[in-house]
């Protein structure tokens, strides 16, 4: 569930960045209103079953949270047991709430911390990865490419039960050969159990966004190397001056991704909770809204605060698209 | 051209509009195509019921339900009962209005489900002439004013797991006060080991430890709720605990998970305060020290008293909306009194029998070996006789056990005292209440 969204669509994405598919009716003498009218028609016809299935799944979801958000319950009877309730409209009150909780807060602070380091660290790795694998000189590239994205085969909960045991003092085997070094480490603790989850996401995701640049540097016509190579560029200066620039979108791509599955990280620390006591039942953002809807069973609550934490990856990752965009996508 | 295009757009929109009607039947969809509400069975009519349940062997009694009903047959569906996510599905199931006919439901959380209007009162149904069936104070677990929410299944009386090996090798006796617990855990300390683990979010078990202590978390006056999570008792046990962990006589690792399974494996921890369940546990997870376990009353507060607690005890509960709800109820009340239904509960070891009669405690001592041939079901029997029996819950507890987690979680963390998880939860449990709608107020 954690990093669901980045996933579906990028393999779609990534290979067309290049190409553009060209739109055929504009060029096109505007004569007769028929033509114009039929591809209307037509574009609405193809267009039909993705609006209704976004608006089922997508739309109609976001517009119930809104709602849900808005609205609180209460209850009459004796002590509120056997008796009836109902919902009531309670404003912003649940947003209100939200935000005066600090363990709410604390759980953005959390994110926020571990996307400045893990997001950076990721796609250095997968960039580096991909530029290695490109490379004129790679041997078993075809081995190597699949050995990298392997991890992001097993599923989050899966990957998350496996670290934990190599997390789990008495049982792992990590904790154990650390320890007959006289290194003393716990990787559960509340100092640590932060970094434990970033390598989790790493090891599941850095093969995955390989896999997008890759893709992204196989687009580039192969004419632009040997012009470099003839201008007496190295491998390096290649990498550096013209595969680089020329991925800049597939990075950015795979940044945003990275950001808002940061904000939506759950399952790892789900997973990890009954094993490490560090994990409090608001370690994420998304973890806090998960306890108020199924602990505390108030889904108004985790509405709003899923709606607030949505708000949140909507502001970061068009922030970061605009603070890259505004330089281009061609640099000198 | 135009002629293609038309069929093509409707085969689309058609198409659409079928996903769209398939996906609206799933939401509405609660399992009864053949109309809402609770009925009678016809006479030889076969209906099917859903329980769902994490009990280990449970299904061995249904089993043998549904060779002797075969009109009405249960299906058991397991759930998971780590952090109680169990509640979880059912809460979401009720919320969606799609719970299973029956569900197993412990003690602390029946009120929180009343809440949500979530059980079926049995009291209607006459469920009131099977209550001489059951010892007293579990019955009253499930009853509110004038309504019976669930048959009760099993108590977990409270009482001290020990390794007897361990304790004679170190020269530690068997701790009959706090004070001794104390003294034996700075023993205990100085062969490497630790007693116990404070796992901070296993409030549960602190909730035993204060109900032992005197404490009375939830109590009523007319129609509000009074929460003392902060009352004197409940700090006595706070104070001693955060003493035992400020000075590393305990571990703090989460208990009942791989990591604290290998310490009793491995000795490092040789004791648990556990509940009368705990002995399958035990079995299932350290079976390599089997003959070296005994069980021991509750350390006292004060020697030479009688003051025990329970841990758990749940009940079979049936959910409102249950279509059949008298064979519900029949089947809930067998489940948890017929002898040779206990007798397959207790092999699986589901905890202390609710029931009065259908069992002997020696029919319990089902590990007896792993025990050194101690007759151990005798201690819980005991405590169970001793079981602070005024203790009520009330609504919200998952939400207070979560709350108490992550307090006692910063409290180790940033060194803060116990006393503040007390004040700090008392308040927030208020405000939880509160929000529910509920008339509260903080008690004394």
């Amino acid at each position: 569930m954690s990093r669901d969204t980045p996933h579906r669509p990028a393999p779609a994405l990534a290979p067309v960045a290049g190409k553009r598919p060209g739109p055929a009716p504009r060029g096109r003498p505007r004569r007769a209103p028929g033509p114009r009218a039929r591809h209307a028609r037509a574009a609405a016809g193809f267009l039909l079953p993705f609006l209704a299935l976004f608006a089922l799944c997508f739309l109609a979801p976001l517009g119930y949270a809104l709602h849900q958000s808005l609205f609180t319950t209460e209850r009459t009877g004796p002590l509120g047991l056997g008796g009836r309730e109902h919902e009531v409209f309670a404003g912003l009150a649940n947003y209100a709430h939200a935000l005066s909780d600090d363990r709410f807060l604390a759980g953005f602070g959390r994110v926020l911390l571990f996307g400045a380091v893990q997001i950076p660290l990721m796609i250095a790795l997968a960039t580096g990865l991909a530029l290695l694998l490109d490379s004129a000189s790679a041997r078993g590239v075809a081995f190597f490419r699949t050995a990298f994205f392997l991890p992001y085969g097993v599923p989050g909960v899966i990957a998350s039960i496996l670290w934990g045991f190599l997390y789990v003092p008495g049982i792992s085997p990590l904790v154990q050969i650390a320890g007959s070094l006289g290194w003393d480490v716990d990787f559960l603790s509340r100092g640590t159990v932060l970094w434990s989850i970033a390598n989790i996401v790493t090891w599941q995701f850095t093969g995955y966004n390989m896999l997008v640049l890759i893709a992204q540097l196989k687009a580039v016509p192969q004419e632009l190397y040997e012009a470099a190579r003839l201008d007496g560029a190295s491998a390096r200066q290649i990498a550096r001056h013209v595969k680089l620039p020329l991925i800049r979108p597939a990075l950015v791509l795979t940044c945003v991704f990275s950001i808002i599955g940061t904000l939506q990280l759950f399952a790892e620390p789900m997973v990890l909770r009954p094993l490490a006591s560090a994990i409090d039942s608001g370690f994420t953002p998304n973890l806090h809204a998960y306890s108020a809807a199924f602990v505390g069973n108030n889904p108004h609550a985790a509405a709003a605060e899923a709606v607030l934490l949505a708000l949140v990856a909507c502001v970061l990752s068009f922030g970061f698209l605009r603070l890259v965009g505004g330089r281009g996508t061609e640099r000198r | 051209m135009t002629s293609n295009h038309v069929p093509r757009r409707t085969v689309l929109g058609g198409a659409a509009a079928v996903a769209a009607g398939l996906a609206l039947a799933g939401c509405g969809d609660g399992g009864d195509a053949d109309g809402k509400g609770p009925r009678e069975r016809k006479k030889g009519q076969r209906i099917r019921l859903t329980f769902w349940s994490w009990v280990p062997g449970i299904d061995k009694p249904v089993a043998l339900w549904n060779r002797k009903n075969p009109e009405v047959q249960v299906t058991v569906e397991k759930v998971s009962a780590v952090n109680g996510e169990q509640y979880a599905k059912m809460h979401a199931a009720v919320k969606a209005g799609n719970p299973p006919d029956l569900g197993q439901i412990e003690f602390p959380v029946v009120p929180g489900f009343l809440l949500d209007n979530g059980l079926l009162d049995l009291a209607p149904l006459g469920a009131s002439r099977y209550q001489d069936k059951f010892i007293g104070w579990q019955w009253q677990q499930s009853v509110f004013g004038k309504g019976i929410y669930a048959i009760p299944q099993a108590s977990g009386p409270m009482g001290l797991f020990l390794r007897q090996d361990l304790f004679d090798r170190w020269g530690v006796r068997t701790p009959r006060t706090w004070d001794e617990y104390e003294a034996a855990a700075k023993a205990i300390r100085k062969r490497g080991a630790w007693i116990e683990t404070f796992a901070p979010t296993n409030g549960n078990r602190f909730a035993g430890l204060a109900w032992q202590a005197g404490a009375a978390w939830y109590t009523t006056h007319g129609d509000t709720w009074r929460v003392h999570l902060d009352d004197e008792p409940t700090r006595r046990v706070a104070d001693y605990w955060e003493s035992l962990v400020r000075r590393g006589l305990v571990k703090t690792i989460p208990d009942r998970q791989n990591a604290w399974y290998k310490d009793l494996q491995t000795g490092a921890i040789p004791s648990w305060v556990g509940a009368s369940w705990g002995d399958a546990l035990l079995v299932g997870n350290a079976p390599g020290t089997k003959g070296k376990w005994r069980a021991a009353p509750l350390p006292q507060w004060k020697a030479g008293e009688q003051a025990f607690a329970n841990w758990g005890g749940s009940t079979t509960a049936v959910f409102a909306g249950a279509h059949y709800p008298k064979d519900a109820l029949d089947f809930a009340v067998w489940l948890n009194t017929d002898p040779e239904s206990i007798a397959l509960l207790i092999d699986g070891g589901y905890g202390f029998p609710s029931a009065r009669t259908g069992y002997r405690t020696t029919d319990l001592d089902a590990d007896k070996d792993f025990f050194g041939g101690q007759a151990y079901s005798k201690v819980f029997a005991d405590a169970g006789a001793h079981v602070d029996t005024g203790w009520r819950w009330g609504p919200g507890v998952d939400t207070l056990y979560q709350r108490l987690g992550d307090a006692f979680t910063d409290a180790l963390a940033d060194g803060s005292s116990f006393r503040s998880v007390l004040t700090k939860v008392q308040r927030q449990t208020v405000a939880d209440l509160k929000d529910k709608g509920l008339k509260v107020e903080s008690g004394g």
